[in-house]
């Protein structure tokens, strides 16, 4: 993991778009909710990744959004296990777990059984199965701190380890989460925030390609927030995207020299 | 003839040109919605010229000097793999190596008794072909089962590259049917593999 003294993480707050002429629907004289970091309701968190972490993966990618630390490794393609069917497309196997030291309490976690098969969602949209018959690709999430947002975290870095293991894919997978705080959208939410909220807005997508591979909606929206919801996670997600990519090509080149 | 221009470091998804423009290579794939063509690797791109005499004379872009994942057995790519079980019909054997690069993990191919050689192949006596810990060089016929790959070593120059002999010496082979030990001088039968021209 070499590290580049003086590249600082840059931060992907998306921006409305100013020739909409629909004024936003939240006035900001309405305010429910004072962010404890301090931050805009617009304005996420900076985020740092690094790939090649884990040497013994295939590839592997560390990923740190203000407290959510998380690293993941990619295994494969490798021979499926004995029992599995054949299929002549490839299989992806995701798992994600949290250290035990993740939270400051420990847990039930009754929402975090599906964080596996979400990731598993997430990602099969965007790998080119057909390139690797019969064998299996295995991801491994593990979250070392849970500072909120945590399965957004998960599913980004999980693609650059998967760009960095080298499997052939459409295209990076990005996601974004909102929370819904009385009349308030807070993009990119922290622990706090995410245990006071009403509902919250998850967005994974192919950024270059614009599309949605997930969507996941919990809570009470009407169809104006959503759309409003939806047009900032889109906006953040493609310009998380250009922070993974030069994270990427800062590899690559690095490694050349 | 490398060219030597800027070199551009491409990440999957990015566009590399329109599909009126570019031909898809190796780590890139087109779309069909919109015929762009995007990278599906990240690497260094490069353009081939198209061979003079082809109808298409669009160039070829491909993604080069990428981190490949690890190999793969295909059909048809050559093998190195060590026999681990021999039974009446056929013979167990674990991938090493695919082609020049060792896989990371091994995979597990068969080498049926057709598979053997080329001639009288109902004739094959599989003890006096293989025995476990034998390192053969295959070919990969096809995917095969859920379970294995189905490799074959019907040609001259696969089969049996270095085996051990009982007493355990490495063998030196004789012909294409027998191997003998230095240490010992017994003579012992594989399918030997022919090296060299």
């Amino acid at each position: 993991m070499a590290g580049r003294p003086g590249t600082n993480p840059t931060t992907y707050s998306p921006s409305l778009k100013t020739q909409k002429t629909r004024s936003t629907i939240f006035k900001d004289q309405e305010i429910d909710w004072v962010r404890p970091d301090g931050r805009g309701f617009q304005q996420c968190r900076p985020a740092f990744f690094r790939t090649g972490a884990v040497t013994a993966a295939s590839g592997s990618a560390y990923a740190e959004f203000g407290n959510t630390k998380v690293i993941v490794s990619v295994f494969g393609p490798r021979e499926s296990k004995k029992a599995m069917m054949y299929s002549d497309i490839g299989r992806l196997n995701c798992n994600v777990s949290y250290t035990t030291f993740a939270t400051p309490v420990r847990a039930q976690g009754s929402d975090r059984k599906e964080f596996s098969s979400m990731l598993h969602k997430a990602l099969e949209g965007a790998i080119i199965l057909e390139t690797f018959p019969k064998t299996t690709v295995d991801v491994f999430a593990l979250v070392l701190e849970s500072g909120g947002s945590d399965l957004p975290v998960v599913i980004s870095c999980a693609s650059l380890a998967l760009a960095d293991a080298g499997i052939l894919m459409y295209d990076l997978v990005t996601s974004v989460s909102l929370s819904c705080l009385g009349k308030n959208l807070v993009i990119d939410p922290i622990l706090e925030e995410e245990s006071y909220q009403d509902g919250s807005l998850m967005i994974t997508c192919m950024p270059s390609r614009y599309e949605v591979t997930q969507l996941t909606i919990t809570g009470e929206w009407s169809t104006p927030k959503i759309n409003e919801g939806m047009q900032l996670c889109l906006d953040a997600c493609s310009k998380l995207a250009n922070i993974m990519r030069s994270c990427l090509k800062e590899a690559t080149t690095s490694s050349q020299e | 003839m490398k060219e030597e221009g800027e070199r551009e470091v491409v990440t999957p998804g990015e566009v590399l040109g329109k599909a009126s423009d570019v031909r898809a290579g190796r780590g890139a794939y087109l779309a069909p919605h919109n015929n762009l063509v995007y990278a599906s690797l990240t690497g260094f791109r490069r353009a081939l010229s198209p061979s003079p005499d082809s109808p298409d004379q669009r160039p070829t872009v491909e993604i080069t000097d990428h981190k490949a994942h690890g190999a793969v057995p295909e059909p048809g790519s050559i093998v190195i793999a060590r026999v681990t079980k021999v039974m009446a019909k056929m013979a167990s054997a674990d991938i090493m190596c695919v082609g020049p690069k060792s896989v990371r993990e091994k995979f597990s191919g068969i080498i049926r008794q057709q598979d053997v050689r080329a001639t009288e192949i109902d004739k094959v006596d599989m003890h006096l072909s293989f025995r476990p810990g034998d390192i053969v060089k295959a070919i990969v016929l096809s995917l095969g089962d859920a379970r294995a790959y189905y490799l074959s070593t019907a040609k001259n120059e696969l089969g049996v590259v270095s085996a051990e002999s009982t007493a355990g010496a490495t063998m030196v082979p004789i012909s294409w049917t027998e191997m003998q030990c230095p240490l010992t001088a017994q003579i012992e039968h594989r399918k030997v593999a022919k090296i060299g021209g």
